[in-house]
């Protein structure tokens, strides 16, 4: 009744064969679409901070890489018009009450804020989630802001003694946006020339 | 055993035998995917796709598949239709697999596609291991849709917002705003909010039961998992 | 305790039942209740019948569904217990659906679904009160500070209707707790002993003018409510005086290795919900264990997590959470220390007869 093991373990790789080239076909299907995807999505956050009227490339595809004063890479996202970078985009984070938040902090030519969208992050719903734009228009308080308005020692919420809304019920979340897009700033100002060099 | 009649099939998938209902499988993206309606419709509709496909394989190739290794070529099915359905979603419903991608792949850890596999499509024919893979996939997915619905009108107070994703524009009409923001009860939206719902359900689908006369079957023949 | 479990043998004859113990703990809990009631005003009578009323409606809901004699349940004041202190665990200002929704938690959902009084796991009002904090962080967490019935600028009689039946209290009365106000200075860099300077001092924790929950408040009226029931013999002192023991003895350890970080043990003692607590939840005959060693291990257990909660979490008062997981651990608790049944040893065997040895 039982047969040899081998003709198990020959059962076992043909069906592993026959699924393997299954998928692999899937895969080629489907890779340069997905592909697409992902660069649509990435276009899609960067459209949010960087207005349209003020480059004439595409930011996505534009990019350079600097590294913050904790030694880690940061790819900074340019947008240039006539051959002049005209603002730079790139990811900031911030710690909220559930750990790490991801920001896309824009910023334009003279160090204006241009934008600032969440990206990801796990606050509580109903409380700290008011960073989202999906649930209220918080977080575009910020544009339009430069290091000096409001001047830095400022650049707090208001229970700090700073300029900017905590929200009723939650003070750490904005604090932890407000620090970071200041450390974003501060960024900035330390790597000007590098950031608006033309290449 | 003889194959059981189609209407058997559908009515054990839909509601006597139910996946989540009944025989409690699937508890991980049961909990995790219904904080609201439609991401439970959503998760359900692929789990459905995944649990059809795969046992009308089982199915085909029963007759060659030995006892002895048919566990890991199961497996192996489901692991493949579920790659499918994730490679397919991420590339032509690019929207829906922002919501349901990171869950996708735990479709291959629900215990209710293996266990349709092993005491159904392994036994029975072909066509009535297709239907059993339908409908206990639709099965699942009202379970989930019922689940996410009453969590989604309690938590966050709407019920099929971003219907639209999933279903195309169309379907704006379902998205509705049940109570107002201030008055939704977060705790149902959170973990503790799943089992809660799941609970009251079970409880709700006996309840019926009871009332229609049925004896209660928990767990039942085909309970495996 | 005791006189509950010698009520098995039907020769003997205890004074104790049901309601007359319900009853005992109500007393016991009066005093500090019309204190709360006196200091926060109108909204928190208001809050207060709100609470126990839908608690009592709930429980006549479930009793009728599940067809059993609903009157004589009813007349035991469980449910109005589970209401009281419910209350007590809530914002005073809160709005008037804050407590009718912990109502739905905990009488449907923690008590008659388990089989009714006696038969649940958790604490139905620390149950309520937890799911109350996850869904509504805001109108949880906003306390008001104590202004006295008729004392100037306190809310009258109609001013205090719109209060719990409209908005509830708004964001600029509001006043954080002692607790609250530690962990928010930590977590912006201020250390402990620094905060510690601006939060009421103790004599104030002690007597209740600061701003808190209704029970978190009187801790000296608690403290004497509870002291009336050891001494009626309805709890014995091992849950409440290892609460307290554990809080505070961590509290002065880590306080003294590190004053910026960790709050002193007198004021883990005198904050928060520690003496309600210790005295009047985590005391429950139904959810706390049975045998007096249980009880001891249970108590420092409810401590332990209380200050771990409070000190690293991300809420400032642990007390309703470390309760409902030491409810969880109780059945465990009980299986490890078994009394041992009158003549057996404690494996079950027989005692060896003494002309035996």
């Amino acid at each position: 009744m039982s047969k040899p093991s081998y003709v198990h373990g020959l059962i076992l790789g043909a069906f592993c064969l026959g699924f393997g080239v299954v998928l692999a076909g899937t895969d080629m299907v489907t890779s340069a679409p997905i592909a697409q995807r992902a660069l649509e999505d990435k276009q899609n956050a960067l459209s949010k901070v960087i207005p349209p009227g003020i480059h004439d490339n595409v930011p996505v595809t534009d990019t350079i890489t600097l590294s913050n004063h904790d030694g880690k890479p940061i790819t900074i996202y340019r947008a240039t018009k006539g051959g002049k970078v005209t603002g730079v985009a790139y990811q900031i984070e911030g710690s909220g009450y559930a750990g790490e938040m991801r920001l896309m902090l824009a910023v334009d030519a003279d160090g204006k804020i241009l934008g600032v969208r969440a990206l990801a992050h796990k606050e509580t719903p109903g409380l700290g989630d008011k960073i989202d734009t999906a649930k209220t228009d918080w977080i575009t308080r910020f544009d339009g802001l430069f290091l000096g308005n409001p001047p830095a020692d400022k650049w707090k919420v208001k229970k700090d003694g700073g300029v900017f809304d905590q929200f009723s019920g939650a003070t750490i979340t904005p604090r932890g946006v407000v620090a970071a897009i200041r450390h974003g700033l501060e960024f900035f100002a330390e790597n000007k020339t590098q950031l608006l060099e033309v290449r | 055993m003889a194959t059981p009649s189609y209407s058997t099939i559908v009515k054990d998938g839909l509601w006597d035998n139910n996946g989540v209902l009944c025989m409690l499988l699937g508890m991980c993206p049961t909990m995790a995917m219904t904080t609201s309606a439609t991401n439970g419709f959503g998760m359900g509709l692929a789990t459905a796709a995944v649990m059809a496909s795969s046992n009308l394989l089982v199915a085909i190739f029963r007759g060659y598949i030995t006892y002895e290794v048919r566990v890991p070529v199961f497996i192996l099915i489901v692991a493949s239709m579920v790659t499918l359905v994730d490679l397919t979603m991420n590339a032509w419903m690019h929207e829906l697999y922002k919501v349901l991608g990171l869950f996708i792949p735990l479709i291959v850890s629900n215990c209710l596609p293996l266990a349709r596999l092993e005491s159904f499509a392994a036994k029975e024919p072909v066509l009535p291991s297709l239907v059993d893979g339908i409908f206990m996939g639709l099965g699942f997915t009202f379970a989930l849709t019922a689940i996410g619905a009453m969590r989604e009108i309690v938590g966050s107070g709407t019920l099929f917002a971003d219907a639209s994703l999933l279903l195309g524009p169309a379907f704006k009409f379902m998205e509705m705003r049940i109570l107002p923001p201030e008055a939704s009860v977060l705790v149902m939206i959170l973990p503790p909010g799943g089992f809660l719902a799941t609970g009251l359900l079970v409880a709700g689908k006996r309840l019926i039961d009871i009332r229609a006369g049925k004896a209660i079957s928990m767990g039942g023949a085909h309970c495996v998992g | 305790m005791s006189a509950l479990t010698d009520k098995s043998g039907p020769f003997t004859h205890a004074p104790n039942s049901v309601p007359r113990i319900m009853n005992t703990v109500l007393l016991a809990l009066a005093p500090a209740t019309l204190f709360e009631l006196y200091l926060f005003g109108w909204p928190a009578v208001f809050l207060f019948v709100i609470s126990v009323a839908s608690c009592k409606l709930a429980e006549a809901g479930c009793l009728w569904l599940a067809g059993k004699p609903v009157a004589p349940t009813l007349r035991d004041s469980s449910a109005a217990l589970t209401g009281w202190l419910l209350a007590m665990s809530l914002p005073p200002w809160a709005p008037w659906w804050v407590p009718v929704v912990g109502a739905v938690f905990a009488i449907p959902l923690a008590k008659h679904v388990f089989g009714g009084l006696g038969q649940n796991v958790f604490n139905p009002a620390m149950v309520a009160r937890v799911a109350l904090l996850v869904s509504f962080p805001v109108q949880m967490t906003l306390f008001v500070a104590p202004q006295p019935l008729f004392s100037a600028g306190a809310p009258g009689f109609l001013e205090a209707l719109s209060i719990t039946f409209g908005a509830g209290a708004v964001d600029s009365m509001s006043a954080a707790s002692a607790l609250g106000y530690v962990k928010t200075e930590l977590s912006r860099g201020i250390p402990v002993a620094e905060s510690l300077r601006h939060v009421p001092d103790l004599m104030d924790l002690a007597f209740g003018s600061k701003p808190g929950s209704m029970g978190e408040t009187s801790v000296v009226l608690i403290l004497l409510g509870g002291l009336f029931l050891l001494v009626r013999r309805i709890i014995s002192w091992h849950i409440p005086v290892a609460v307290i023991g554990t809080l505070f003895v961590l509290g002065t350890l880590f306080n003294t290795l590190d004053p910026a970080r960790y709050t002193p043990g007198m004021f883990h003692v005198l904050s928060g919900a520690t003496m309600l607590g210790a005295f009047f939840i985590a005391t429950d005959y139904v959810t706390s264990p049975v045998s007096k060693k249980g009880q001891l291990v249970f108590g420092v257990g409810v401590g332990l997590l209380t200050w771990a909660i409070r000190s690293y979490a991300g809420y400032p008062e642990g007390m309703a959470f470390a309760v409902l997981l030491m409810n969880s651990l109780t059945p465990i608790i009980d299986q490890q220390f078994r009394p041992r049944a009158f003549g057996r040893t404690r494996k079950g065997e027989p005692l060896p007869l003494k002309g035996e040895k």
